[in-house]
């Protein structure tokens, strides 16, 4: 078999993998998923709030067996949330007991200072790992750029240096996903380094694909009308523009309230359960009666 | 890849790297920021999964190569252009539908690219470079050609920087002040007290949250604005480079984002990268339809609660002045304050009764005369100070 076919195969197979793991994932995906793990270079995921980008994270352990450690990052994250902070408390009360013992300074020092009183952060945690986890570095854009710079560095070298203890390498190589909403232009550094890949929302096959396994309760029927009406949804100008979680919630809401069919004449049922598709007041004085028939009468 | 096949049989590694290879310089003409060390990882990855295959191919070279989102939506259609010659003809009718002045696209490929395909099939790299400097040729007929040539345009340059520098010491003393109202870290006053042996003697305090403002400017570039298109580009690239969170758009008919040209360091290349996006300048101007194209785009992501919108524009709208009011009025939910600098306004016999800015007024905080860089300096550290 040909390097090529060999591939194809191997895509389909990591496809086939993710869907099992909950997640509908297009062949271009899974193959950069397969080539972040031959080159063991970080993945830079961008897109709109709410086409997945964090579940790819989730899925992607799961299909990999292996743990997830997950990094949400905000404005003023230091290196004490991220990476490492010593235990304060601890080593007091430890001085306090070890002002009774005899030995040397330097011996009780480096007591002081082992890896007993380190509390190890996500990022010191998924380079010390004994099978490499996958490092989720969520919505990096919201952190700050020195922060940006330390991160950096960890991905170019995978090691940590802690003045008190040294420099801890990697015990294995975690598999980076980094995700961004692009709030803040991201360092060209930082893009350089990683592969990337932009989600954008689903369309209506993959939707669809989405809704019946997530929602597998949701007749065929009207889970292709729930698909179409959020496709023609999200076709409107709208302030916020209902991601797949929203999809997945109004079809819990539809079927809670007993709907199983989308049509004009249920409008007015239709309407009450809105509120988990369209999320701010202007949006929602967009939603007469009128408007949900004649998109409800296109399902 | 139509002679793949072919070459299958033969020694065909080298031949296909090095074409491989040569997209990557192909890319470069074409504004993408790849660098040699992106070509070794193309490489790469070859070697792991082969090159025989157009759509893993597609999909290695496109999560390599690309960097952005701009860059992105575009490589489908570069890629094409490259590897596949027989679909030449698609491609350059939709250059052409691309290309129409129509209102409301936002011009999803710049068309340029695409007329870069050539009409033999192989595209090599110094087609590429023929390309780039008819490209220069282009630039030079647009208003900024003249970028970083004149003494004066040196010494307004400088001026800017200086008042740019001036906003950011202001916005640091700011947060010097805020440190007032602080409250004691317990957390940091032992981590702090273990180099004394426990014994906490120096204090440490919880600074208030950091402020970071963010501006963004919208210039207008039509032709009523050509004589000062130019000077509010240079204080936008001043600003960039000073100010961490500024974003930049010009809009005439449409509204494109510079910001990533204006950043770039190499000033010759962020004036050829104007260029590229000059396409279409100077003609006249639709406010409303690009303000509204913002608010629907961009805006809804960069403009919250702590941001300064600065509008410069003469206010001649070939639009209508109700969609104006609706754009702006979107606006002012989002931002915390919108400046508009009309550069006529300091004229003896100006008044600001263009049916654009009528209508903008009722939602304006402050409009400004914007005519040279002293009255500039007048409004910005109001702006700035109101970020807070």
């Amino acid at each position: 078999m040909s390097l090529a076919a060999n591939r194809m195969n191997e895509i389909a197979g990591l496809q086939d993998q993710l869907e099992s793991a909950g997640y509908v994932a297009e062949a271009g995906l899974a193959a950069t998923l397969l080539l972040t793990l031959d080159l063991g270079r970080p993945l830079l995921v961008e897109g709109e709030a709410g086409v997945g980008k964090t579940e790819i994270a989730k899925a992607f352990a799961t299909v990999q067996s292996t743990r997830i450690i997950r990094l949400q990052c905000y404005e003023g994250l230091d290196v004490h949330a991220a990476m490492y902070e010593w235990n304060y408390q601890r080593q007091l009360l430890a001085i306090k007991l070890l002002e009774q013992d005899d030995r040397p300074l330097a011996a009780k020092e480096k007591d002081i200072f082992s890896e007993d009183y380190l509390l190890k952060r996500p990022l010191l945690e998924a380079i010390s790992c004994d099978e490499s986890p996958v490092l989720l570095i969520d919505e990096v854009d919201r952190a700050d750029e020195a922060f940006e710079a330390y991160l950096l560095e960890l991905l170019s070298d995978f090691q940590i240096s802690i003045p008190e203890l040294g420099t801890v390498d990697a015990v294995t190589k975690p598999l980076v996903i980094i995700t961004s909403n692009g709030t803040r232009e991201l360092s060209d550094a930082l893009r350089r380094r990683c592969l990337y890949q932009f989600i954008e929302y689903p369309d209506f096959a993959k939707e669809l694909a989405i809704v019946k396994i997530k929602a597998p309760q949701a007749a065929d029927d009207l889970a292709r009308q729930v698909v179409a009406f959020v496709q023609q949804v999200r076709r409107m100008e709208l302030q916020k523009m209902p991601g797949i979680a929203e999809t997945l919630d109004w079809t819990a809401a539809l079927l809670r309230m007993g709907i199983t069919v989308i049509n004009d004449e249920g409008a007015e049922h239709i309407i009450d359960t809105l509120s988990a598709l369209i999320k701010t007041r202007d949006d929602r004085t967009g939603f007469t009666s009128d408007v949900v028939s004649r998109i409800a009468a296109t399902c | 890849m139509l002679t793949v096949a072919a070459l299958e049989q033969s020694n065909v590694g080298t031949v296909l790297l090095k074409r491989i290879a040569g997209f990557t310089s192909f890319l470069h003409a074409n504004g993408y920021g790849v660098s040699a060390a992106d070509s070794v990882n193309v490489v790469d990855a070859a070697a792991l999964t082969g090159v025989l295959d157009q759509a893993i191919l597609r999909w290695n070279l496109k999560s390599l190569l690309c960097n952005r989102y701009e860059e992105w939506k575009r490589f489908d259609a570069l890629f094409d252009a490259y590897f596949l010659p027989a679909n030449i003809k698609v491609f350059v009718e939709r250059g052409a539908a691309v290309g129409k002045p129509e209102v409301g696209t936002t011009g999803d490929d710049d068309p340029r690219e695409l007329s870069a395909t050539p009409e033999n099939a192989v595209v090599d790299e110094t087609q590429a470079a023929r390309y780039g400097a008819s490209r220069e040729g282009n630039l030079s007929s647009t208003d900024f050609g003249k970028l970083d040539q004149a003494d004066q345009a040196r010494k307004i340059e400088a001026l800017m920087r200086r008042l740019a520098r001036r906003l950011k010491l202001l916005k640091l003393r700011r947060e010097v002040r805020s440190q007032r109202g602080r409250r004691l870290d317990l957390q940091g006053t032992i981590r702090q007290s273990v180099s004394s042996g426990g014994i906490p003697l120096r204090l440490a305090w919880k600074t208030r949250r950091r402020v970071r403002p963010r501006l963004v400017l919208l210039l207008d570039v039509s032709r009523s604005m050509n004589s000062y298109s130019f000077f509010y580009l240079r204080l936008a690239r001043a600003l960039c480079n000073e100010l961490a969170d500024v974003h930049c758009f010009v809009f005439s008919t449409r509204i494109t984002s510079v910001g990533e040209a204006l950043r770039d360091p190499d000033p010759w290349r962020a004036q050829e990268r104007l260029g590229v996006l000059a396409a279409g300048w100077s003609g006249g101007t639709r406010i409303g339809e690009c303000l509204q194209d913002f608010n629907r785009g961009q805006g809804a992501r960069l403009v919250h609660s702590r941001t300064g919108v600065i509008i410069v524009s003469d206010g001649y709208d070939t639009g209508e002045p109700a969609q104006l009011a609706a754009a702006l009025g979107t606006l002012r939910k989002r931002a915390r304050r919108i400046v508009w600098f009309n550069p006529l306004l300091n004229q003896p016999d100006f008044s600001p009764v263009a049916g654009g800015m009528q209508a903008a007024m009722p939602y304006l905080d402050l409009l400004a005369p914007g005519a040279d860089l002293a009255a500039v300096e007048r409004a910005m550290p109001q702006l700035i100070e109101s970020l807070r």
